[in-house]
């Protein structure tokens, strides 16, 4: 079973500032927060509109207690905002989107889960490739579909995990779904029961 | 495709429907169905004159639910390389006619959530299939046609049928001009632009939509215009082993075409890519015309679209 290797994976570059763009929407969480100041660092460098049309929605890392102008400290920006946890985050960013005008350009960065979470959120407003740039920094663990039951296992670090709706080992695949923003995991045991690989952790 | 089937069909009507557009109403002619197509489709008429063979596209205009017959109007160039004027002058109702099977590039996109449609003068036609196929109306949608008066607009009353919110007409004769920042500038998330018209008329919306910041996977462009003439040019074919010329009322396809090769084609305007060619070799400069390949390729001068491109060389070899 093909496992790795599978071009359904995403590939995430580092962020950079989209002159193209007419607005500017910036999501981040935790240690995402480095790639948001380097590309803040780019919009210094545009015209003051540019700062004026940037938007940041950011999720602090647990015990970073900062305040949100130092954070990301560039006056003039439409807005920022801090959220204690990325659903409140998504939730006002879908709002947003549904205000938003076309010329938007989205900048993710974060772990992988939270920017195929954001991703799925801009596939409903129809967002293309050409429009959304991500970073990926901070764990690498993933959400993963079981294929059986279709529940989805959050924060999976090794290679096979326990499906927490069905209770199956599932091999972890790098099939990866922009809709369900999850690697799906297959069966691991199912041709000899009870015989499963060594469970490494490698989603680190 | 070229080589490929072409349908036979048989003129069931003609009507001037302004004083420079005939809408032709084609049918089979055993009165079967014809092959669907979704709106933004064209298709390529294929015109035997004396002196030449004409291979124009047009839109289909008509509904696409309707296979009886397709829907196609001609506009009467000024400057015809004769297949506007073949069209206008040479067929009559009953005239027997082939064309290619519908081909799309200018379709709706399927998960849009809006639809903006722009068109000017003749460049009206593929909306009209569109705006058959918009699935009941659930995505917004609406149509901005700037034409010269009322008397050149094309079609009015299909689009005066429709609600009048959807459909806005601009005429020049009475100075009223599309303001595309303006329109450009208000769109929700997720809209995506069409436009059709004379070349200068899509280039301001394509500048306008870089302007407002729009990416280009949401901007979708058709035109056709006629392939540029030029000097006359020799063309070696290695494949197939023969040297031809290429006047200068014709394009390299033509030409091509003429001397009994086939090469694949869907657009013949350059845009589609499918008749890219490969150059072996050339001792002068290509002249690309198309809007398909990249300024790299066409400046590496390994490949030309012979449906539009020249060249201006002593000696060109093509692997065909």
């Amino acid at each position: 079973m093909l496992i790795t290797g599978i071009k359904s994976k995403p590939i995430y570059a580092p962020l950079r500032f989209d002159e193209g763009g007419r607005y500017h929407l910036m999501l981040g969480l935790g240690v995402g927060r480095e790639p948001l100041r380097r590309v803040l660092d780019e919009v210094r460098d545009q015209q003051a509109l540019a700062v004026a049309r940037t938007e940041v929605l950011y999720v602090p890392a647990a015990g970073d207690t900062g305040k949100a102008t130092d954070q990301f400290a560039l006056p003039g920006l439409a807005a920022v905002c801090l959220f204690g946890n990325s659903n409140a985050l998504l939730e006002d960013f879908r709002a947003r989107l549904g205000r938003s005008l076309m010329g938007t350009r989205l900048y993710v960065a974060g772990p992988e889960s939270f920017i195929g979470m954001a991703m799925k959120v801009a596939l409903d407003f129809n967002l293309n490739k050409d429009e959304i740039r991500a970073e990926e920094c901070g764990t690498l663990a993933r959400r993963v579909r079981c294929i059986h039951c279709r529940a989805i296992t959050e924060d999976v670090k090794t290679n096979i995990a326990q499906c927490i709706g069905c209770g199956l080992w599932l091999l972890v695949r790098d099939h990866y779904s922009r809709r369900l923003a999850a690697y799906m995991g297959v069966m691991a045991d199912a041709e000899a029961p009870g015989e499963l690989p060594e469970i490494r952790e490698v989603f680190l | 495709m070229s080589g490929g089937q072409t349908i036979e069909v048989v003129v069931k009507a003609i009507e001037q429907v302004t004083p420079l557009i005939k809408h032709f109403q084609l049918a089979s002619p055993r009165g079967e169905a014809l092959p669907a197509f979704s709106g933004g489709s064209h298709v390529i008429v294929v015109m035997r004159g004396e002196a030449r063979v004409h291979r124009n596209p047009y839109s289909l205009l008509s509904a696409p639910q309707n296979l009886d017959s397709y829907e196609i109007a001609v506009r009467r160039m000024d400057e015809s390389r004769g297949g506007s004027h073949f069209m206008h002058d040479r067929l009559r109702v009953g005239s027997q006619l082939e064309i290619a099977h519908p081909v799309n590039l200018f379709g709706l996109d399927k998960i849009a959530r809006k639809h903006l449609m722009i068109a000017g003068g003749i460049g009206i036609t593929p909306f009209l299939a569109q705006l058959e196929d918009l699935h009941g109306g659930l995505v917004p949608y609406e149509l901005h046609y700037s034409v010269r008066s009322a008397e050149h607009a094309a079609f009015l009353a299909r689009l005066q049928a429709r609600e009048q919110e959807h459909v806005h007409i601009y005429y020049d004769s009475e100075n009223q001009v599309i303001d595309f920042e303006g329109l450009l500038s208000k769109q929700p998330l997720g809209t995506h632009v069409y436009v059709c018209g004379p070349a200068g008329f899509i280039g301001r919306v394509l500048d306008a939509a870089r302007g407002c910041g729009w990416s280009p996977s949401h901007v979708h462009w058709e035109q056709f215009s006629a392939p540029p003439t030029g000097d006359v040019f020799q063309v070696q074919l290695a494949r197939s082993m023969k040297k031809i010329v290429v006047p200068q009322d014709s394009t390299l396809l033509e030409a091509i075409e003429a001397a009994g090769v086939d090469v694949p084609y869907l657009c013949r305007g350059g845009v589609c890519g499918f008749c890219q060619s490969k150059v072996i070799e050339c001792d002068g400069e290509l002249l690309h015309y198309d809007h398909f390949l990249s300024d790299a390729e066409k400046a590496g001068g390994k490949t030309i679209m012979p449906c539009v491109s020249r060249a201006r060389a002593n000696h060109l070899v093509l692997d065909l």
